[in-house]
Formats: structure tokens, sequence, C-alpha cells
């Protein structure tokens, strides 16, 4: 379990670090949430790489999202992604109705404005992985009520 | 691998042998039958149960029937098994007792006793009734009784093996039911027979298998052996079967092969090692090489024969089976491992042998398939058969060099003879393959009989795999094909058909990024294109290679020798320029302008710097290299533009390159709730349009783009350079001419007819050129001008476009107020707009008294001037009226008053200048400030009058002070004022203050008013001796009412009885008000006011204490007559309180004049002052100074004010002088009161 | 024991190739390169393969006279390409499958290098002597 508190609070500083640089008036503000998802892409890459050497080859995006949902979700965060839905049009919902690096916050409202900061790296995380999995693909996230959240993965056609 | 299911079944080869049945008996009868037999026997399918536990099988069964013989029975030790007998079947239609006793059953034991003694078991015995026999026949005994005899005669407890058919050639449903069970029962007792021989055959062939390590063992014993059992299987259709026991077969001899590669050969290997003689190729037109068997089985059979044969047979098999690509496959398997086997046995191959072997083998293989499928299935399975071409295809071109057949000079004769040797190996042409016309036998005589023929044929085969490949979207293997293609045309000297397949190869190297094969391709290339004499695609494809860094240096020098060289060569048609794209010679790494920024004025020179690396691995003389610009006169802005081009990245790392994710946080606020709280967070991405749109391909490297040299008016150029490898600085002069924005559009390097040329520059680079109006600047050196002492100002010409000429002057207008000072040796310098110094002249400067007149050296355009001058602004005392303000302020309390920073009075004198530039004459502000701050005072002790001026420095520097002096402007007779300072000169140093004192004497009664006049000599403390004579510096102000009319003297006793205040206990409180002198000028107006007669004048005394030392009790102020008498005294008294202990000041006690409202004075009545206070207006200074007074200059704040309503009365300020404090500054001694416990001490 | 090694990128291009002996090394350029072809095949004929066919290994590619080449994708796309001297019949299935898996191994470890960045020619020395072992070792 130490590994993994070592992640979320390592992440934390990474958020705080990456926001105080901001302070201190390197590149705006807005660059910060792009400035963590390269960081999480970077490491989604290395990640997958690592996680999916010894599965067997996907046989398409949707057995790919799964292994995303399953394996790749509990090692990184202990648990499974609650939900995965699809238009099958290269759209996808990922919901995690306790998402670990929400979860060490207050639950419901309180810090909701900051939430954003928190799901950054882990977009990139997906984007990178997924990218490494030959994916090009855009994630974005939405939390209403902490600690649950949603990502929404929108695959590039190609 | 199977082929689809809807193909038609191919062609299967029927075995002629069948399982071999024997008839005894009445042969006439099994002939009638024998019909319908052979036709009903394979009609059902029966089930086969295995040993081994092999799964069960239907199988159709067929077989043949032959007249039994006893030499069919298999001897002992006989182990052939398609000649084996697996039943005996006897006849008979015997019907009477007597025939049957008589000759039937004699015969039956005859050939009962031969199958026993043969140890035969598999036998049945049939018995056909026919009713129509027995109707003629008169002892007709009961039905079936015969076959009753005939078992308990024969069939000793296995009855089954009699069995009766009736009415065989009848059709009733009789017939049938015994024809049915017959049929039955035959397949069962055949299938019977088939176990267990087969069984006892396997056994048998296990055991040998067995004794494989022993060293009489022989493979090919063996191999006919195992081979008998596939036999067996094939006729029983079992082709599964079959194939197995040739793959284990095939597998057992691999292993041998590797197992001596591995070092333990076994000796009947050794055989397989003789060296190659014949070498035409696989054989699998007939389902079994019976000649090639016989090789094998007289143990004669080479490597390769029994390689052939084994495949032959598997070939068989598997068309059998159906699957003709395994066929595909397995044979290009075999043919590669029996090239490998050959080596690791070490056999001798003479040279080219192997490479017929295997060309025939492809074909054979390929024509076999063909024969065995359509088109269609064909096609769909390419991908089996296309690695069959191509290596086909390899071999014969490798024949075709060996032969000497690729070479444009044909074959010499070593070579024919070594292609006699070949053709001799392939022996003579199979009879089976005869009569085809394209037979791999004639294929390969024929492609090696001529060069032409060879051309023809490998350009045929080469095509076909190429286009298997591209069909089945394998073009990188086609590809290379192409390049083998090509290489082949090089040879023949046909350079366009090679280019083509070049181009295409090279391209999809250089857009996969493989760098070898690109470098390789391209010197290919290269060579192609040079016989084609495609000049500019040579020098372009050259100039890549020389800058390619995988060629050896020597080549890279090569082909940059040949860039330079053909440059050098005349061109063909003058004036024709080869364009080539920049990147391939040299990269533009760096561009910068000088000056920075890149704006430079009309006429002014601008350098354009480009470090350009050269990618050629020699120093490369230029002819000319230039910059191509594009002019819009519209006048851009001069922002400093410095570009680098990052040096272009790989294609590859570029290809990944797509726009990154615009990610922003965003909050939703609920529109519900008033208050906004947060819906929701999140992280969304701006541009995702622009990420989920499909990316376009993006082009290749090398996509053709048209070069264009654009040509224009503008243009920087450098002849005659010589690259050198690497980073080369080339900077580029140029005079800027018609003023607007020149943008760096193409960058190119021409030698010769050759032009590299880069027809973007990646960043826009440009440059303004601007044109400027001449511009006159003044400004001080010091950051403030100080009036009254010479001050340097600098004169700025910014000639711009403008030349100044020899006599150009500056006309500067006088000012009186300021003079233009100036000496001898006063010089002007020149600058070049990049500040530095172009020449020094002196300044000539003549003055008129309307105008100096400064004339300018010589300048040229965008030029800058410089001179200075002296300027001295005479001193003038600014207004002093508000000075009088000090009047009263006691010395100590100015000092403090310093703490305040004052602000130093300044001057500004406009000087107009005319210049020769234009018409309309420059106007300049200079502003001057007074380095002095003067005030003065009027002090009093009784009747005894001093003036004190005080002169405080504000600037930074010090001054010498000389010859102070004040005086009396009106010159009043008798009237003296005596310095009490030092006369001497002094210094006053900078933020200092100095106090000139004089005492005011005179005779008769002065004027109620002094005009003075304070002067005062002063030079800069520095400097020595002033340049001209400076204006000493003068301080007007006027004293009024100076003289003292009334003394005021307050006193503070003690309560009777006690003889010191205490605090708390009233004090009484005295103020004597004296007049010291009869009427005066002083206030004779106010006399005057009275009429005549003299009237006492009114004043109104008030006594406050600020300091609240005191409390007074009862009326503090009052109104009193005070008769124009000298030594009249009025005495006012009052109770005060000491609230303190400590030694107090006494309550100031102030004087005004009191002026009742029927006054004509009181003619302007003040209302705000009056609604200020109540009853009576008081010119009440704001700031509740001590006795302080407003001076007459400002007694009546709103005196010019308009007339106003209600009169009133007034009470007047008296002039400072005129009041004297008598008891300022003294002090009353108050004790604690005795009861206190706490006691208070104020220090004031 | 390999005659050459070559890592491919998701775009075909070589992050990684090294063959020996170095005079043949254009020769095995080209294989290696042609072979791509045969792994595309694979790869997209696997999109409707049946789960058992779904192993990163992809067996022999194509086997020519001399040379026998193999294939192993990565999930990520990543190629891995061997090329085995025929003669060299002793190297069987499942050596080779294992020699793929060490490496995919150091690969990994290649990818989660902070001085690697992806899609990038492959320097790192460790990655380097692992190939060599592969290439040295006598299976």
């Amino acid at each position: 379990m130490a590994d993994e508190a070592l992640f979320l609070l390592l992440h934390n500083e990474m958020v705080s670090g990456v926001y105080q640089a901001a302070e201190q008036g390197e590149g705006e503000n807005g660059r910060c949430i792009t400035k963590l998802e390269n960081m999480g892409f970077r490491v989604g890459q290395g990640l997958i790489e690592r996680f999916t050497k010894d599965t067997a080859r996907f046989k398409d995006e949707l057995d790919i999202m799964k292994f995303v949902c399953k394996d790749f979700w509990t090692t990184v965060f202990k648990k499974q992604i609650d939900n995965l839905r699809t238009n099958h049009q290269g759209i996808y919902v990922l919901q995690d109705n306790k998402f670990r690096l929400l979860t060490q916050m207050s639950a419901g409202k309180q810090y909701l404005e900051h939430a954003s900061k928190y799901l950054a790296f882990t977009c990139g995380l997906i984007r990178g992985g997924l990218s490494n999995l030959g994916i090009k693909s855009i994630v974005t996230a939405e939390v209403s009520s902490m600690p649950a959240c949603k990502f929404q993965v929108m695959i590039q056609k190609l | 691998m199977a082929a689809p299911g809807d193909a038609p079944p191919p062609v299967v080869y029927t075995m002629e042998n069948k399982p071999i049945v024997t008839c005894a008996g009445d042969q006439s009868l099994f002939t009638s039958v024998y019909p319908t037999l052979s036709l009903q026997l394979p009609r059902e399918p029966m089930e086969w149960r295995r040993s081994y536990g092999r799964a069960p099988k239907m199988i159709h069964l067929e077989s043949s029937f032959v007249q039994f013989k006893e030499e069919l029975l298999p001897r002992e030790g006989n182990k052939a098994l398609l000649t084996f007998p697996f039943l005996h079947i006897y006849w008979t239609e015997c019907c009477d007792t007597e025939v049957y006793k008589a000759t039937v059953k004699d015969d039956l034991t005859k050939w009962q006793n031969v199958l026993r003694a043969h140890s035969s078991v598999d036998w049945l015995i049939v018995v056909i009734e026919n009713d129509a026999k027995k109707r003629n026949k008169t002892n007709i005994l009961p039905r079936a009784s015969i076959a009753d005899k005939i078992r308990n005669d024969f069939c000793n407890k296995q009855s089954d093996r009699c069995v009766v058919l009736s009415d065989p050639l009848k059709d009733s449903s009789r017939t049938q039911e015994s024809w049915n069970a017959f049929l039955t029962k035959l397949r069962t007792l055949l299938l019977m027979s088939f176990t267990k021989n087969l069984g006892r055959f396997e056994d048998d062939m296990r055991a040998v298998r067995e004794k494989r390590t022993e060293p009489g063992w022989s493979f090919c014993e063996y191999f006919m052996l195992q081979e008998e059992l596939a036999f067996v299987f094939e006729m029983l259709q079992q082709f599964e079967d079959a194939l197995v026991q040739y793959d284990e077969l095939d597998a057992l001899f691999s292993q041998y092969v590797l197992n001596f590669g591995a070092g333990d050969g076994a000796n009947w290997l050794a055989f397989f090692c003789q060296p190659v003689r014949s070498w035409s190729g696989l054989a699998l037109r007939k389902p079994i090489d019976m000649d090639k068997r016989e090789l094998v089985r007289r143990r004669e059979a080479s490597l390769l024969d029994l390689r052939s044969y084994l495949f032959s047979r598997q070939c068989t098999l598997l068309l059998f089976l159906q699957r003709p690509w395994e066929v595909a496959q397995r044979a290009l398997g075999l043919l590669h491992s029996c090239v490998q086997e050959l080596r690791l046995l070490e056999v001798s191959v003479p040279p080219g042998a192997l490479d017929c072997w295997v060309f025939l083998s492809c074909l054979e293989v390929l024509q076999r398939l063909e024969g065995c499928c359509d088109r269609a299935q064909l096609d769909a399975n390419v991908a089996h058969t296309v690695g069959l071409w191509s290596y086909a295809t390899e071999k014969l071109k490798s024949l075709g060099h060996l032969c000497g057949l690729v070479s444009e000079e044909g074959p010499d004769s070593e070579d024919l003879n070594r292609t006699v040797d070949l053709l001799a190996g392939l022996g003579t042409e199979r009879p089976e393959t005869a009569n085809t016309a394209q037979s791999p036998y004639k294929k390969l005589k024929e492609a090696l009989s001529s060069v032409e023929a060879f051309q023809k044929h490998y350009l045929d085969l080469a095509q076909a795999s190429m286009d298997m490949y591209s069909s089945i979207g394998r073009t990188r293997s086609a590809k290379l094909v192409g390049k083998d293609l090509a290489e082949f045309h090089m040879r023949k000297r046909s350079p366009q058909k090679a280019e083509l397949y070049l181009q295409a190869a090279l391209k999809s190297y250089v857009a996969e990024g493989w760098a070898l094969p690109v470098t390789h391709t391209r010197r290919q290339l290269a060579a192609c294109q040079k016989l084609l004499g495609q000049l500019e695609d040579y020098l372009q494809t050259s100039s890549l290679l020389a800058s390619d860094g995988h060629l050896t240096e020597d080549e890279r020098r090569y082909f940059c020798q040949e860039v330079v060289s053909c440059a050098q060569r005349p061109p063909d048609s003058p004036g024709r320029r080869i364009l080539l794209p920049l990147e391939s010679f040299a990269q533009l790494r760096e561009l910068s302008f000088r000056p920075a920024g890149g704006a430079v004025h009309v006429g002014g020179t601008l350098a354009v710097d480009v470090t350009l690396s050269s990618r050629m691995p020699a120093p490369v003389p230029l002819e000319q290299l230039g910059l191509r610009l594009h002019f819009s006169a519209a006048r851009g802005p001069a922002q400093p533009r410095t570009s680098s081009p990052s040096p272009c990245p790989p294609p590859l790392a570029a290809r990944g390159g797509s726009p990154a994710p615009e990610l922003h946080a965003v909050l939703e606020r609920s529109p519900s709730d008033g208050d906004g709280a947060l819906a929701s967070a999140g992280i969304i991405c701006r541009n995702v349009h622009l990420l989920l749109r499909a990316p376009e391909p993006a082009p290749g490297p090398d996509a053709p783009t048209r070069l264009v040299l654009e040509d224009g008016p503008h243009a920087l150029h450098r002849e005659g350079l010589t690259l050198q490898p690497g980073d080369n600085l080339v900077s580029f002069q140029t005079q800027a001419a018609e003023p607007g924005t020149y943008t760096l559009r193409q960058l190119w390097a021409s030698l010769g007819p050759v032009c590299f040329l880069l027809p973007r520059l990646p960043p826009p680079a440009q440059y303004d050129v601007y044109s400027q109006e001449p511009q006159l600047h003044v400004e001080p050196l010091a950051d403030s001008l100080l009036a009254g002492i010479p001050q340097r100002v600098r004169f700025t010409v910014t000639t711009g476009h403008y030349t100044v000429k020899q006599g150009d002057s500056l006309q500067l207008s006088n000012v009186d107020a300021m003079l233009v000072l100036w000496d001898a040796d006063r010089r002007a310098s020149v600058y070049s707009s990049d500040r530095e110094k172009t020449s020094d002249t002196t300044l000539r400067v003549q003055a008129s008294d309307r105008v100096t007149s400064i004339g300018l050296p010589a300048a040229p355009a965008y030029h800058v001037i410089e001179f200075e001058l002296d300027v001295l602004s005479l001193p003038s005392a600014p207004a002093a009226s508000e000075s009088i303000g000090e009047a009263a302020r006691p010395p100590w309390t100015t000092q403090d008053a310093q703490g305040a920073e004052p602000r130093m009075a300044t001057t500004d004198h406009k000087v107009s200048i005319d210049c020769p530039w234009s018409i309309y004459s420059t106007v300049i502000a200079l502003t001057f400030s007074m380095p002095f701050r003067t005030t003065h005072a009027l002090l009093s002790a009784g009747t005894r009058k001093y003036v004190q001026v005080c002169v405080q420095n504000l600037s930074d520097l010090d001054f010498r002070l000389s010859e102070s002096c004040l005086l009396d402007t009106e010159g009043s007779a008798d009237l003296r004022l005596v310095p009490l300072h030092t006369q001497a000169l002094q210094r006053l140093h900078s933020r200092q203050t100095l106090f000139f004192v004089w005492e005011l004497l005179w005779g008769r009664p002065p004027p109620p008013a002094l005009q003075c006049r304070f002067s005062l000599g002063f030079t800069p403390d520095a400097q020595e001796r002033a340049p001209v004579a400076l204006r000493p510096y003068t301080y007007d102000f006027r004293l009024e009412g100076f003289f003292t009319l009334y003394t005021v003297c307050a006193e503070i006793r003690p309560p009777p009885g006690a003889e010191h205040c205490r605090t708390g206990a009233l004090c009484s409180l005295e103020v004597a008000v004296t007049r010291l002198s009869d009427l005066l000028e002083a206030d004779r107006d106010e006399a005057l006011a009275q009429g005549q007669e003299q009237l006492p004048t009114r004043l109104l005394y008030e006594v406050v204490d600020n300091s609240s030392n005191w409390a007074v009790c009862g009326k503090s102020s009052g109104v009193f007559a005070m008769p124009v008498a000298a030594r009249a005294t009025h005495r006012v008294r009052m109770e005060v309180m000491p609230l303190f202990a400590g030694c107090l000041p006494l309550p100031d006690v102030r004087l005004f004049k009191y002026l009742p409202h029927h006054s004509v004075h009181s003619a302007q009545p003040d209302a705000d002052s009056w609604i200020e206070n109540d009853g009576v207006s008081v010119d009440r200074p704001a700031d509740e100074d001590s006795g302080s007074v407003r001076s007459r200059g400002s007694a009546h704040p709103a005196g010019s004010g308009e007339h106003r309503g209600l009169p009133m009365p007034r009470l007047q300020a008296l002039p400072p002088g005129q009041v004297f404090q008598a008891s300022a500054g003294r002090q009353v001694l108050v004790l604690p009161s005795g009861d206190d416990h706490v006691l208070e001490v104020s220090v004031t | 024991m390999a005659v050459c090694v070559a890592v491919i990128a998701k775009e075909n291009y070589p992050l990684y190739i090294r063959s020996v002996p170095t005079e043949s090394e254009l020769k095995f350029h080209y294989m290696v390169h042609t072979s791509l072809d045969v792994v595309d095949e694979k790869i997209s004929a696997m999109g409707k393969a049946l789960v058992d066919q779904r192993e990163l290994y992809l067996g022999l590619l194509y086997p020519t006279e001399d040379y026998k080449v193999y294939g192993y994708v990565t999930n990520s796309k990543v190629k891995f390409v061997m090329v085995v001297d025929s003669s060299n019949t002793a190297l069987r299935d499942n050596e080779i499958r294992s020699m793929f898996r060490k490496l995919h191994n150091s690969y990994t470890d290649v990818m989660c290098n902070p001085f690697y960045n992806p899609g990038d020619r492959i320097q790192s020395r460790a990655f380097d002597s692992m190939v060599t072992t592969m290439m040295i070792q006598v299976c």
C-alpha cells in the first residue's frame, strides 16, 4: 500500500509544484493543466508498455478500452473503472465513483474548483497509454461531486 | 490452409490397386454376381474401429476380386501388403446333396487346407440359391440345407463364415435383403482382416524402427516398409494416415541429417552424401514416381532423389486431401531445407546445379497446382505461391549470372561450358511433360539457351512475382524484386527501365525512413540517372549522396566532385538553370540582421548574416550566393526580428507531430441557485476539431515541390565565395535604398548552371528601411538648470535625411532674461548613426543683440551633431509677499520647517530656433530653477526692530556668497540698516540655510511701510572665477507697520497667601496692554476714520491657551478702548487655573483691532466669517500659530468680494511689528496641589 | 543465435537495428524491411483471429534459403524482427520466443528511461548489450 500512498502524495506535490511554478510566472495558468496532462502522457506511454507486456494482443478498440478500465486502472488506482459506456462512434465515458486521486480530499463540493488540477495528469495518463497502443485520442474529465468523476475519451478516427 | 469449400474437388489420381479378395469355387457363378457385387460393395460406408486408440473411420470399401491361386498367398516373412489377399471367398450354388458330396465338399476341403497351410483365417463361403434351378430338380432338399451342411462340415463354431445369397439376379425384396446381409458380412470381415493384418504389420514395422541404431539398419529398407503401410492407407483412401506415414519418414530423415551435422552420422547416410549428378527438379505429375521409388528401393537414390520422391508422395496425398496450398508452403520449406541439408552433409554440388533443381522444382509445384486449381483459386491464394515465384526468379537470376547471360557482352566460352554441364544434369525431359509446351524443363533449357531468351524469361518471372506481391499488398517485397529488376536492366545497359523501379523503391525507403537502403538505392539511382543523362536529377541525387553520412568519405567526395565538375561544364543550352533543393546541399542554420532588429535608415548599410552549414564533404566554390527579397513600400514597424530556423527535424519525428490538445479547466456554475454554486469542475479541450480531424497524409520528404526561382529587382548577392564543410557565416551588405519592408524570400547558391534553391525561408524574416526628418534636441546636462549661474546644455541635431552643408547655422532668437554663453574653444562633434565619432570641429558662434547664430559643421545625412553651450538665466527674486508670514516665527522653528523639502522656484525661458532644414522655427523651453529660497522676518525687542533674512540653498551645489546687502528702496531719510552679521564672504553649502540680520534704526517717526531689497552676490563654489560677471541674487520685500504700538504683558500670580501656584487652584492672570506712542502714520488711517478728534482705538483681547495648560475661568476675551496716547495702559484681570504642575508657559494673549459695524470701513462685511464665528468675524489665520497674524496684504481675504447685506463689526489683526509680546516665553512655576495623590507633570 | 535484431516503430521506421557480420548489414536492412510485409499481413489477419492466436509472438515470418526471419509485435505496435541463420537448426520456436520476451523486457525498460523519448532511435547501452548477448549466445 505504501507505493500507492507514495503515488498519491507525489501526485499532489507535482500538482502544487506545477501551479507554484505558474505563480512565479513561468507560463500562464492555463498551461498548467496542459503541462500536467503532458506529464501524464509520457508516464502513460511508459506504463502501458509495461502493463501490456504479458497480455495477449488486443482484438479491437473496445478490447483496449476494457483493458484500460480493468487492468490498467487497477494497477494504477487499485480499483477498476466502475462504468464504461460508449456510443460505438469512438467516444467512451469512463466513470470512476471513487477516484483515488480525489478521495483524499473531502467529498462533495468542497474544493470542487480545484478538482480539475487533480484530473489533468490522469487524462494524460489515459491519452498516453492509448496513443502508445496506436489510438490517437483526446481525454477530458468532469467532476460534479467528488470523489466520483468521469473521463471522456474521444478517439481520432484514422 | 485447405482450399475453400466451394472450390471443385481436385483431380484425384485413384490408385489402380484395391485390397485383394480371392475367389474360389464356381467361377462362372462369381462372374455372374460380380457386377452387382463390385457395384454394391462401396455403396455404403462402414465404420472401421482401429487399434491403438485411433479414431474410428467410415470407409467405403472396394476390392479387386481375383481368382484364388495358391501362389497369391504370402510366403513366410513376405511383408508386402499391397499384394496381400485380405479375404478368400468360396462361391457355390450347389443345391443337391449328391453333387455336394460328390464334388463341392472335396473342393472346399482342398481350399481350406491350402488356406490353413498359410495360416490365413480370413475366408468366407457363399452359397447362392436359385429358385429357377430348383424347379427342374426332382429330389428337393429343404431350403438352405446345403448351407447347413457346409456349416457343420467346415465352419466349426464360426457359423457366420457361411452366408446364403438368394436369387442375386432377381430384384425382389428378398433378394435385396439377402444382398444387404451378404454385403454387410463381407465388409465386416474385410475390416476385421484389415485390422488384424495392418496391426500385425505396424508392429513389425515398429520393431524394425527400433533397430535403427544398429549398424546394419538401412533407411531405405525401412522407408519401403513404412511406405507399404502408407500405400494401404491410401488404398483405403485414408490419405490422412498415409500422409502421416510419409511425414514420419520425412521427420526421421531430417533428424538423421541434423544429427549428422551434429556429429554422429549414421553410416547409411554416407550414401546420400554422394555428389549430386542429376538435378531434374521435382516430379509431381505421377501419383507414384516409380523409377525414383526404384532408386530408393535399390538404395541408389541421392538425397535429392529421396527428397523429391518423398515430396511427390506428400504432394499427391495433400492434393487428395484438397490442401493444395499446403503443398506450396511445404514445397518452399522443402527446397530451403534441401539446400541446407546438402550443405550440412557437405555434398559436392556442381555450381548452379542446385539453382536448376530449385528453379525446376518451383515451377513444377506451381504448374502442378495450376493443374488442379482454377484461376480464381490461384489468384485467391497468391499469398501461398508467391514465395515460390520469387524463389524461382532469384534462382534464375543467379543462373543467369553464372552462365554470363546478364552481362551485355553475352556469355563467354567457359560460361557456355558451364551451361552445357548444367543442362546435362537435367537429363532428358520426362515423358509426362514431354508434350506440355511450358514445362519447367523446357523453360529452363530455353532460358539458358540465349541471352535474349533468358532476359525474356527472367523478366516474365520477375514481373509475375512483382505483380503477385503487389496484388497481395506486399509492397515492400514487390519493391525489392523491382530493385533486382533494376539491377538487371542496369547490367543490360537499359537504365530507362531501371529508373522507375529504383525511384519507386527509393520513395518507399525514404518514406519509411530506412537510411541504409535509401543510401544504397540512391547510389544505384545516381548511376542510372548518369547513364540516362538526366543532369538535373543526377545532380540532385549526387548532392544528396554527397551529404549522406552513411557513405564513405571518398564516395561523398566523389559525388561532391560530380556536382562541382558538372557545374563547371559549360551548359548545353546557355541560360538554362538547373534548380535543386538547397537542403541536400546545405542547411540554413541561422539568419540575423546587423543592426539587430533589422531596421535601417535610407542610405544606411544593413548586413544580413546567414549561417549556412554546408553538408558537402569538401569545400565548394560558389559562383553566387543570393537572397531574394520581396519589397513592399508599406512602412512596417521596425521591431527587432532575428530568426533562427531550427534545423529541419527528421521526417519521421515530424510525422508523429500532431497538434497538442489545448486543455483548460472549466468550472460550471449551476444557474438554478442564485449564489451560482459550483455544479461541476472539469477539463475540456479547446481544439477538438483540429485534433479529431483525420490526419491529412503528410507529403513525403521528397514530395516533388516545384522549385521556382523567383526573380525580381530586389536581391542580395555574394559572388565567388567558397563554402567550407560545416557552418559558414556569410554576411550580405546592402545599402538601404527606398524606404519600406524587405522580406527575405529565397536563398540560392549557384555554381554555373546549377542553382541550389531554398524556395521559402522557414520563418519570414524581414527588415525595414525608413527615412527620418531632421530634428533638434536641446537638453540640460544636469537634471535641472540653475538660474543665476552658467549652466551647460547639449544641442543635438539629428540630421535625418538632411545633409548639413558648410555654413548652415542655427539662429537662436535671444531672450533677455537668458544669455547664451560660449567660449572660443567649444567643439561640435559629428556622430554616425551607430554612434561612432566621425568629425570634431570648433563651433562658430556669432551673436548680435537679436540673435545668436551657431554655425553647424557639415554633416552627412543620418548623422548626429552634438555640441554644448552654456546658458545663464538671470536670477530674479520671486514674489516675496507671503514671506512675511514667517515674521513672527521664532528662528528655531524655521529650521524644522526645512524638513518638508521646499521646492525650488522655477522660471521658464522659451527660445525659438531657426533650423536650416525648415522654414518653421523650433521653440524649445528651458526651465531654470532658483538655487535659493529666501524668507525674511521682522523681529522686535520692545521698540527695537531687526530684519532677518534667511537664505536657504536648495541646490546640490555649494556657493560662495559675497556682498550681502539690504537697502530700503524708498530710501527714506535717516533710516539705517545696521548689519549684525559678519560681512565677510561666506560659504553656503548645499541644503544649508544662512541668516542675515540687520537692526533697523531711525530717528523721526518712521514710515508705516518699508520697501526693502536684499541682494547677494554668489558664485558656485566649485569653479573659480565665473566666465561672466554674474548678477547678484536679489530678493525684494516689504515691511509694514513695523513700529511697535502696543506691548502686551501678562502675569500670573498665585492666589493671595500662597507663594506658588498650585494645580487646581485659581490664580489671577493680569494682562496689561500699553500703548507706546502717540498717533503715528502707522495707525493714521483708523484715526482718520474717526474724524479729526482723537477717538480711542478699540481693541479686542483674547486669551487662548491652546496647549491647554490653563483653564481660563470667566470670559477670555473682551473689547476695550485704548486712548491714542503714549503710556496709555489697559489692564484686564481674570482667573485661570493651572491644570498641570510644572513650569507652564503663560497662555497667549492676542490683540485685535476692533472695528464696530457702523464704521465706514465695515463697508465690506465678511459674510463667510460672520457665519463661521458667532457675532464677530475674525480674520484668524487657519493655523493656530501663537501670535501669527495675517499680513495686511491678505487682511481682506474676500476683500475684493462683492458687497454683502448686513453690516457687522470686524476684527482686524494688527501687523506683527505693532504688538510686542513682552511676556512671550515666560513661564510660571506650578506646584502640584498637596492633596493630589498622583503627581502629574506635563512637560511643554 | 540471431544474426540480426531489429526494433521497428509503429510507423515502420527502424528504432534499432543491429546485425552481424556488419558487412552484410545492408542485406539485413533490406530483409527486415521486407519482412514488415508479412508482419503487417499477420497483424491484420490477427484482427479476425481467434483468442489463441493472439500471442505477441508472430512466429516465422518467412524463411529464405539461408535465414529464417521471425517476428514479434508488442501491443504498442512496435515490431521486433529477428533473423536467424538457417543452418542454426538447433534453434527451436521456444528459444526464439524467449529471446523475443527478453527483447521486449528491455525495450520496456528503454521506454521507461527518462532520457529516451518515444519514437527516437534507441541509443541505450543496456539495450545494446542485451542484444549483443542474443547475438553471440548459442542456443
